[in-house]
């Protein structure tokens, strides 16, 4: 019997970011992709998401308040999100945390990082 | 009846608890250490792993577009996003100086055109002699609007320079450049060359059709 992978929701409006970040996950988890934050909300609605990147600057909709009115969603208030960001600064992480991002990773990305902050989040061993 | 004294065997199972008890401790001991060392390959499986998906994620968005436009993006978003610099010039070789052509969180207006010589400075001292510059690899430092150039990378088709990127300053978190930076530099120092002088030929080749 094979295990279901866990599935990822990657926002991001560059695509070389979304394409490194599915690149670093892809064997491990299954990837949906959102451009903006507006997507990303009717995305995670529509896909359930185990987990959700979600990069901070993005047209339409940045990610604070992507976060925001994810967490205000009953079918997203619990999912854990991992905020990625070019800042920082510790007012941007402070105010990720403010709106309810679980986590947080700078850019540019470290892929064993971020391997191994969506293994503690998402329970998994770190090995397969 | 001979009653049987069972001290020889009490003590030869306590000394045989003994023996067993140490090895299992020698093999958790053993085994702890492999698990360190698998810890440890693990991180640098993983670590080499990272580095090689930048380089692919990099060559493919490059070598993705025969679109200007599109290309002068994705070396755009190669520097920001894998390199972790948000201000950026690159310039194209026109005559004898370079001319700008796209930048991200600089003053276009400043570096809008760079002589082709040392004396320019650093970008210029680049394109001259199509060596590249990486603070703390030469005892070179820019100084006024060069005060926060981190690094100046020579596009380069065969031998000659055809343009020229420049990263200024870098993201807050991000201390200074690591060994798979350098190598995205040598990456896009020729693939980035080539897929410009792609576009440029693309273009003409629509032009005369």
């Amino acid at each position: 019997m094979t295990s279901q992978k866990k599935k990822v929701l990657l926002v991001d409006d560059s695509m070389t970011a979304m394409f490194m970040q599915e690149t670093i996950l892809a064997a491990r988890y299954a990837v949906v992709r959102a451009s903006n934050g507006e997507e990303a909300i009717a995305k995670a609605i529509a896909e359930r998401p185990d987990l959700i990147l979600l990069d901070v600057v993005m047209p339409k909709m940045d990610g604070f308040e992507a976060c925001a009115r994810l967490r205000a969603e009953s079918a997203t208030q619990e999912t854990p999100i991992i905020m990625v960001t070019t800042r920082g600064e510790e007012q941007n992480v402070e105010r990720g945390f403010a709106v309810g991002c679980t986590d947080y990773v700078t850019k540019p990305i470290n892929g064993l990082e971020l391997l191994t902050k969506l293994n503690n989040i998402l329970g998994l061993a770190a090995a397969s | 009846m001979k009653v049987h004294d069972g001290r020889p065997f009490v003590d030869k199972v306590a000394s045989d608890t003994r023996e067993y008890v140490q090895s299992l401790l020698e093999e958790i001991h053993r085994l702890n250490q492999t698990l360190a060392d698998f810890s440890s390959r693990y991180v640098d499986v993983e670590q080499q792993n990272t580095n090689l998906a930048n380089l692919y994620v990099a060559t493919y968005q490059l070598h993705g577009t025969l679109d200007r436009d599109r290309v002068l993006g994705a070396i755009k978003e190669v520097i920001i996003n894998l390199i972790g610099s948000e201000e950026l010039g690159i310039w194209e070789v026109t005559g004898d100086k370079l001319t700008l052509l796209d930048s991200f969180g600089i003053d276009p207006r400043q570096w809008e055109r760079v002589a082709l010589d040392r004396e320019a400075g650093l970008v210029g001292l680049v394109a001259e002699t199509g060596q590249r510059f990486v603070t703390g690899e030469a005892d070179l430092v820019g100084a006024g609007r060069e005060e926060e150039l981190h690094a100046c990378i020579p596009l380069k088709l065969d031998d000659t320079v055809i343009g020229v990127i420049g990263i200024f300053r870098l993201l807050p978190q991000k201390s200074g450049f690591e060994p798979i930076d350098l190598e995205l530099f040598e990456l896009l120092g020729s693939h980035a060359a080539t897929a410009l002088y792609c576009t440029r030929a693309t273009t003409r080749l629509m032009v005369v059709s």
